[in-house]
């Protein structure tokens, strides 16, 4: 008998014996006024009684539930939570489909490649899709963009803006087709309103800013997206302490990670590559070295094909490895326009 | 120097201010000009004309707003000698008729030049560059750097081996760090000009790694790409390239005896290519460069 178990005076334990409440889940759902008159006691005392049943109960499922610890969950849980967790679309379908929908919430993707290989540009398309409205599949959430590099440039933000509103509003009127209708009020300029924008001028602010995310995004809920571009450059200036380095970056990806998974947001970082030796030759790679390799959920190589530009899906823990070429045009990431072969599984 | 929280990192996008290049043409090829709070790099081999873009956008850096400068004056740190102050005063005379500028005012006034000798003086000429920057008063406040070349620094001093290169690398990394906070600060736009080096194939090493689109890279019917590899590019924002290509033109004469009466003409075609830039798309324009200065053709 549940109720017999309950840290209440031995009169009010058999008055709700006697009323026919043995079980808690039979509390649950009393009010403590009725509670009162049913067992003929005062108000408070009723209250008294629920909060007791209530606390009970509570601790009562987490020991008889399957989770050990409090937050705890099984990889099934894991599973359809995830099933449910909705992707930032790249606006490049080939992309998209290699990276298994687009940019997934809860990781921290890395993405590199040359110079002029297009990383701005997807780091400005990513903050402007992650705007898009829920009832057009996207996450309607906001974007934090820390800009080490100084490439973020408004004009660019605006054009992408201005195109992907009128994306936007062409797929709702395919919507509307089908009977259900919601309206796209964005403008461009509040796409870009709703942009946080942190331009970072040497590691120290890098490292502050990061730390200082955690309270920025807790008053900011709707972040759903933190975009570093990029997260090397001022980490290649004056280190000549590599293991300080390696310890400084460790730590920050350490944060990014528990950011991404507390607040339920996707984390891109942008790599820059150089050249590594190995087996007697220079090959390229991305920069930072191989600890940091071990810091991202994904990782994913941007490289010239010929004239095209392609993706590569060098890590991912759920992903196959694949490529898939993409394009930058004045609208912003697309297919590629040559669509001969598009996805290559490897 | 105050107390910086991350708060306070957090601002408002600005939309960039763009610094003509004194020739609409030109502009229209980069968007409006040389944008500030950005580092343009200008690659080509010699005698294409980097030194004359350089040159007139110190001079056109002093227009009014309304005229697409910056009412500003311009610092040009030159590491090739001799300083061209000849080509200076002949742009200078061209500007003042073209704008109706009198006597009273003097644009090469607005031009501070510094010699640099190598890229250690450069790394320290930055703190002087910083107070220079901070103290000048505010009627023409420097908004331009121009060093021209950065190659020059950095492709004599260093030798090839591992130990050099890591140095060149981390002093790149240095110049460009300091180089853009000072940009950040003052919203400066910075022009650094760059060498090319011959383009070796695939198998030739790491020059030929693809940066940017290589198609264009062909100046005098050779393949090119930009000296000071990979390291380098990743500190910039923009990459212009500029190409120059002799052709030979066959002009008649407009008598009746046709081939002999034909003269045949070299000239030189040049090009502005935009490689990559945050802003603007893989494009080109053709230009010509005059005494008055560097005009675009439209076409």
């Amino acid at each position: 008998m549940e109720v017999g178990r309950l840290p209440i005076s031995a009169s009010q334990r058999g008055k709700l014996i006697r009323a026919g409440y043995t079980t808690l889940s039979s509390l649950s759902s009393l009010s403590p006024s009725d509670l009162a008159r049913e067992l003929n006691v005062t108000n408070s005392e009723a209250l008294e009684i629920l909060k007791v049943a209530s606390l009970n109960s509570r601790l009562d499922r987490t020991d008889g539930g399957h989770a050990i610890f409090n937050g705890a969950q099984t990889a099934w849980d894991m599973l359809h939570e995830e099933q449910l967790l909705r992707r930032i679309t790249t606006s490049c379908a080939d992309l998209d489909n290699i990276l298994g929908g687009g940019i997934n919430c809860k990781e921290v993707t890395e993405i590199g490649g040359v110079p002029g290989i297009g990383k701005t540009q997807l780091g400005i398309q990513l903050a402007v899709n992650v705007q898009i409205p829920v009832d057009l599949g996207g996450l309607g959430g906001k974007a934090v963009y820390i800009d080490t590099e100084g490439s973020f440039m408004v004009e660019r933000a605006l054009q992408i803006a201005e195109a992907s509103v009128l994306d936007m509003v062409e797929y709702n009127d395919l919507l509307r087709k089908e009977h259900r209708k919601c309206q796209v009020n964005l403008k461009p300029n509040d796409l870009l309103e709703s942009i946080y924008y942190f331009r970072i001028c040497s590691y120290t602010e890098q490292m502050a800013v990061i730390s200082y995310l955690d309270k920025f995004i807790s008053a900011h809920k709707d972040v759903k997206i933190v975009i570093v571009d990029s997260v090397t450059f001022h980490f290649r200036q004056d280190f000549e302490d590599l293991a300080l380095r390696t310890r400084l970056l460790s730590g920050m990806a350490l944060k990014l990670m528990n950011l991404a998974k507390t607040y339920n947001l996707a984390v891109v970082i942008f790599n820059q590559v150089t050249t590594k030796y190995m087996e007697g030759s220079f090959q390229l790679a991305l920069a930072l070295g191989d600890s940091w390799s071990h810091s991202c959920t994904n990782r994913v190589i941007l490289y010239w094909n010929g004239d095209d530009r392609y993706a590569f899906i060098d890590k991912s823990p759920s992903l196959r490895s694949a490529s898939a070429p993409f394009s930058v045009t004045g609208k912003g990431i697309r297919n590629s326009a040559s669509n001969h072969k598009r996805i290559k599984l490897m | 120097m105050a107390l910086i929280s991350p708060e306070n990192l957090l601002r408002r996008p600005q939309p960039t201010q763009k610094c003509t290049l004194g020739c609409p043409v030109l502009d229209r090829c980069l968007g409006g000009g040389i944008p500030c709070n950005s580092m343009t790099e200008l690659v080509a081999e010699s005698a294409s004309g980097k030194t004359q873009f350089c040159l007139q956008l110190a001079l056109s850096a002093q227009l009014p707003p309304s005229r697409g400068g910056l009412s500003a004056s311009s610092l040009y740190l030159h590491t090739e000698f001799p300083f061209p102050f000849r080509r200076l005063h002949q742009l200078r005379r061209a500007f003042c008729d073209r704008h109706s500028i009198g006597r009273e005012f003097d644009p090469s006034d607005n031009v501070f030049v510094h010699a640099v000798h190598s890229a250690d003086q450069l790394l320290d000429e930055m703190r002087k560059i910083e107070s220079f920057l901070s103290e000048r008063k505010p009627r023409f406040p420097v908004r331009v750097i121009v060093i021209d070349s950065i190659a020059a620094l950095f492709r004599s001093e260093f030798d090839n081996t591992p130990f050099d290169l890591k140095r060149r690398s981390s002093l790149f990394f240095k110049i460009s760090g300091k180089l853009k906070s000072l940009v950040d600060r003052f919203n400066v736009a910075v022009v650094v000009t760059n060498q090319v080096v011959d383009f070796m194939g695939d198998n030739g090493g790491m020059n030929g790694l693809r940066i940017g689109n290589l198609k264009y890279l062909y100046s005098s019917e050779r393949r090119v790409c930009p000296a000071l590899g990979l390291a380098w590019a990743n500190c910039v924002n923009s990459r212009l390239f500029l190409s120059r290509n002799e052709e030979v033109i066959r002009e008649e004469n407009g008598s009746a005896n046709a081939g002999n009466g034909d003269t045949l003409r070299r000239q030189t075609r040049r090009r502005i290519h935009v490689l990559f830039a945050p802003h603007l798309p893989e494009s080109s324009t053709e230009f010509v460069i005059r005494r008055e200065g560097v005009f675009g053709v439209d076409r």
